[in-house]
C-alpha cells in the first residue's frame, strides 16, 4: 500500500464538546483524591486527543496506563529527590563547620549537585519522547528508542552549559543540535528518526531576543533621564505617582515585548527542527508562524481568565489541537515494510524512569 | 450474518478486515480470511482498547500492538462476550463515578482534617532537649543585641515572677525598633525595645509578656515551624536551616485559635498576678489605630501583622477587667524606669535586622 500525501496527512477530529465530560471528570476526581488522580487524568486525556488524531488512514492509539505515570512518579522521588535532599542535608552540615575545607568541599559538592540536577533533566526529558513513542501506536505498531538516555543526559549537560557560557549565543545552536540528537536516537516501526535541522537562520531571531531587554533598558534608563531633565521640579517628580507608572508601563512593555520576541523565535525553532525531522520516506512540516502562536496564547490566556481558571482543563487540549493541525507529512510509507518496532518492549521491566514527564516533543 | 473487524496483528503495519466467528463453544472466536491469522483467540484475553462506550477497539493479551475494531455495534452473540470498555479507572468504573467521588471526597476530607490536625501533634513529639537547642540556636544572633543591666534583668526578673513563667523560661531584651515580641522555641521569650519604648506603663508589657508566655505553655512556636516546614525539620537538620526558622517564628501567623489560647493565658495570668488587663487593651487600641496613620506603618505593622488584631480580641482584654478590683502595677516606677533604660546604652541592632 503506497500512498502520496500532500497535505492533511494529519487531521484533529476531537471538539471541545465531546472532550468537556473527560476534562471536568478529571477535574472532579483530581480534587476528591487531592491530586493523585492527575496521573489517570493525563492518561484519559492523552487517550481521547491521540483517538481524535487521525494520520493517513487510521487514528492514534495512546496505550500508556495511569498506573506508569505514578510509577514513575515515585520511583522519580524515590532515586532522584532523596539523594538530592541527601546532598543538601551534607552540604549543610559542612557548611555549619565553618572550616575552609568543609567551605569548599561543600562548594564542591554544590557544584555537583547542580551538574546532576541539569545532567538528568536532559535525561528525563530523552525519556519522556521515548515513553511516549513507545506508548503511540498507528496500525498496532509503536515506537521507541533502545537508546537509554543518559548519554543525551551527557551531552545535554555540557551543550546547555557552553551555549551559556559564551554569553548565550550558543543557546539556538544547543537547542538544535539537541533536538537533533534525541530524535535521531528514536524510532517508530522498522524506520528510525533522522534529524538533521540546522541552527542556520536561527540566530537573527535569536538576537533579537537577546538584544532586546538590553536595548529596553538603555532606552527606559534614557526616558527616564530626559522626563527628570524636563520636569520643573525635579524633587516633585520623585515622589509623584508619575514615577510608579512609568516603572510600571515599563514592566509591562518590558515583559509583552520580551514574551512577543520569544514566541517569534520560537516559532522559526519549531518549524526548523520539525522541516528537519524524517521517517522512512516521509517529511514533516509545521505551518505554526508567530501569529498563529500568538493566537493560541492569547486564547488560552482569555479562556483561563475568562472562566476564573477552569478553562485551564481545556490548555492540552488546545496544545494538542493547535500541534497536529498545524503538522503535516509528505512522501510514501510502504505498509508491507511496516513491521513493528524492535526496541525494547515497554511495560514490565522498562526502566521506570520513562514515566517522568517532563516535556512535549 | 457475517461481521467483519478491522485487524492488525501486531507484527504489520498492514490492515486486514477478516470476518469475526464464533466457535463452537462460544467462548472463543476466529478470524477468517484477508489472511488474518485465525486463531482461535479467546474472548477473556481480549482487553478494552476504546475512549468511549462507542468504541469497540480490543486489544489482546500478550500480544501488543493485535487489534481488532468493530466498526457497527457487533452482533448481540458476539456483543455478550466482549469486555467493557474502562472509562474512568478500574476501581472507579466498578463502585461508579458519583459513588467513588462521594467515598473518595470524604476520604480526602479526613486525610485533609489528620494533616491539619498533624503538627500539633508532631511538635509535642519532639523532645524538650532538642527544643531547647533549636531555640538557643535562633535566639543566637539576636543574643548579641541582648540588653543587660543589673536593675534591669531584676524589674525583667521580677515581672516574670509576677506572672508566675514556668522553669527553664529566658526572657530577653534584643535592642531593636521592632514592637514585636517572640516565642522562640525551648521557652526562649524575646522582647524588642521598640515595644518597651512603645508601652505607655508597665502593665501594658505584662499584657504582651503574658500572650508569649501562653504561646511558650502551648507549644505554638514549634508547632508553627511543624505547620510551615514539615517533616524537612526533623528530616533535613534544622541547623542549615536555622536563620530561615528563625525569621519565620518572628512573622509568625498564627491561627485564630492559637491567638485566642494564648489570650486566654494572658488573661489568666494577669488576673492571677492581679495586673490590670485594661492597659493591653489600650495598646492593642492604640498599635491599631497609630497603624492607620501612614509613616508609621513600617515600625507597627510588624506587631499588628503578626498578632492579627480584631476589636473582638481588645474587648476581651477590657471585658476581663473586674470591676472594682483593687488593681496594682506590675512594676513599680522604679522598676519601669529601669526595663525602660536597658537599652539605653547598648549596641542598636542594624534596621531590618535579619536573624
Amino acid at each position: 500500500m503506497t500512498q502520496q500525501h500532500e497535505r492533511g496527512a494529519f487531521e484533529f477530529t476531537g471538539s471541545w464538546r465531546e472532550y468537556a465530560p473527560i476534562a471536568f471528570t478529571n477535574l472532579l476526581l483530581t480534587i476528591v483524591t487531592l491530586g493523585i488522580y492527575n496521573f489517570w487524568a493525563r492518561t484519559r486525556t492523552r487517550q481521547y486527543l491521540w483517538s481524535r488524531t487521525r494520520f493517513i488512514d487510521d487514528r492514534l492509539e495512546w496505550t500508556g496506563t495511569g498506573g506508569e505515570l505514578m510509577l514513575g512518579y515515585v520511583m522519580v522521588v524515590l532515586v532522584f529527590f532523596l539523594p538530592l535532599a541527601a546532598i543538601q542535608f551534607v552540604m549543610g552540615g559542612l557548611v555549619m563547620r565553618g572550616t575552609p575545607a568543609a567551605a569548599g568541599a561543600a562548594f564542591l559538592l554544590a557544584m555537583l549537585f547542580y551538574l546532576a540536577v541539569l545532567g538528568l533533566g536532559g535525561v528525563a526529558i530523552f525519556r519522556a519522547l521515548r515513553y511516549r513513542l513507545s506508548r503511540t501506536y498507528w496500525h498496532g505498531i509503536r515506537g521507541g528508542s533502545d537508546d537509554q538516555g543518559f548519554r543525551y543526559g551527557l551531552s545535554y549537560l555540557w551543550r546547555t552549559m557552553l551555549g551559556g557560557i559564551a554569553f548565550g549565543l550558543l543557546v539556538p545552536w544547543a537547542l538544535v543540535t539537541l533536538w537533533n540528537k534525541r530524535w535521531n536516537a528514536m524510532s517508530f516501526g522498522p524506520h528510525r528518526f533522522v534529524a538533521t535541522a540546522s541552527s542556520d537562520g536561527l540566530m537573527g531571531r535569536y538576537l533579537l531576543y537577546y538584544l532586546l531587554p538590553i536595548a529596553l533598558v538603555v532606552l527606559g534608563v534614557i526616558a527616564g533621564v530626559a522626563a527628570a531633565a524636563t520636569a520643573r521640579n525635579p524633587a516633585e517628580l520623585t515622589q509623584g505617582y508619575q514615577v510608579g507608572l512609568f516603572f510600571f508601563g515599563f514592566y509591562l512593555i518590558f515583559f509583552v515585548l520580551l514574551g512577543l520576541v520569544s514566541l517569534y523565535f520560537y516559532a522559526a525553532y519549531f518549524r526548523q527542527v520539525i522541516a528537519g525531522l524524517s521517517l522512512g520516506n516521509l517529511e514533516f512540516e509545521f505551518t505554526a508562524r508567530t501569529g498563529d502562536w500568538l493566537k493560541l496564547m492569547l486564547g488560552t490566556f482569555a479562556l483561563v481568565v475568562c472562566t476564573l481558571g477552569i478553562g485551564s482543563v481545556f490548555i492540552a487540549y488546545r496544545n494538542w489541537a493547535f500541534f497536529v493541525r498545524h503538522l503535516r507529512a509528505y512522501g510514501t510509507l510502504d505498509l508491507d515494510q511496516f513491521t513493528q518496532s524492535t526496541t525494547r518492549a515497554p511495560g514490565q521491566g522498562e526502566g521506570l524512569f520513562d514515566s517522568l514527564d517532563m516535556g512535549a516533543f | 450474518m457475517e461481521t467483519r473487524v478491522w485487524h492488525y496483528d501486531g507484527r504489520s503495519g498492514e490492515r486486514r478486515m477478516p470476518i469475526i466467528a464464533l466457535t463452537a463453544d462460544q467462548r472463543h472466536f476466529v478470524l477468517e480470511g484477508d489472511g488474518a491469522d485465525p486463531g482461535p483467540y479467546a474472548f477473556t484475553d481480549l482487553k478494552p482498547h476504546g475512549t468511549s462506550h462507542h468504541e469497540r477497539a480490543f486489544g489482546l493479551k500478550g500480544r501488543p500492538g493485535w487489534r481488532i475494531t468493530f466498526l457497527e455495534f457487533p452482533p448481540s452473540e458476539i456483543a455478550v462476550q466482549l469486555p467493557k470498555q474502562g472509562r474512568y479507572g478500574r476501581w472507579i468504573d466498578r463502585f461508579g463515578l458519583w459513588r467513588s467521588v462521594g467515598v473518595l471526597a470524604v476520604l480526602a476530607a479526613l486525610v485533609v482534617a489528620v494533616t491539619l490536625k498533624l503538627p500539633p501533634l508532631i511538635a509535642r513529639l519532639i523532645p524538650q532537649s532538642m527544643e531547647q537547642r533549636m531555640g538557643r540556636l535562633m535566639v543566637g544572633n539576636m543574643g548579641a543585641y541582648a540588653c543587660t543591666t543589673p536593675e534591669g534583668e531584676a524589674a525583667l526578673k521580677a515581672l516574670a515572677a509576677r506572672l508566675r513563667q514556668g522553669d527553664g523560661i529566658t526572657i530577653r531584651v534584643v535592642n531593636a525598633q521592632m514592637v514585636n515580641a517572640v516565642a522562640f522555641p525551648g521557652g526562649q521569650v524575646v522582647l524588642f525595645d521598640g515595644l518597651i519604648q512603645n508601652a505607655q506603663s508597665p502593665d501594658e508589657v505584662a499584657g504582651v509578656l503574658a500572650h508569649e508566655l501562653g504561646h511558650v505553655a502551648h507549644r505554638d512556636g514549634m508547632e508553627s515551624l511543624v505547620r510551615q516546614y514539615g517533616l524537612s525539620l526533623l528530616l533535613g537538620g534544622f541547623d542549615s536551616n536555622i536563620s530561615g526558622y528563625g525569621n519565620a517564628l518572628l512573622n509568625a501567623r498564627y491561627s485564630r485559635k492559637t491567638e485566642a489560647g494564648a489570650d486566654g493565658y494572658a488573661i489568666g495570668h494577669l488576673q492571677a498576678a492581679n495586673v490590670s488587663p485594661r492597659p493591653t487593651a489600650a495598646l492593642f487600641a492604640r498599635l491599631a489605630k497609630q497603624d492607620e496613620q501612614s509613616g508609621n506603618a513600617g515600625l507597627l505593622l510588624n506587631y499588628l501583622s503578626s498578632h492579627p488584631l480584631s476589636s473582638a480580641r481588645e474587648q476581651r482584654f477590657a471585658a476581663s477587667a473586674v470591676k472594682g478590683a483593687a488593681y496594682t502595677p506590675s512594676l513599680t516606677p522604679s522598676q519601669w524606669q529601669a526595663l525602660r533604660k536597658m537599652c539605653a546604652d547598648g549596641p542598636p541592632a542594624p534596621t531590618g535586622i535579619n536573624f
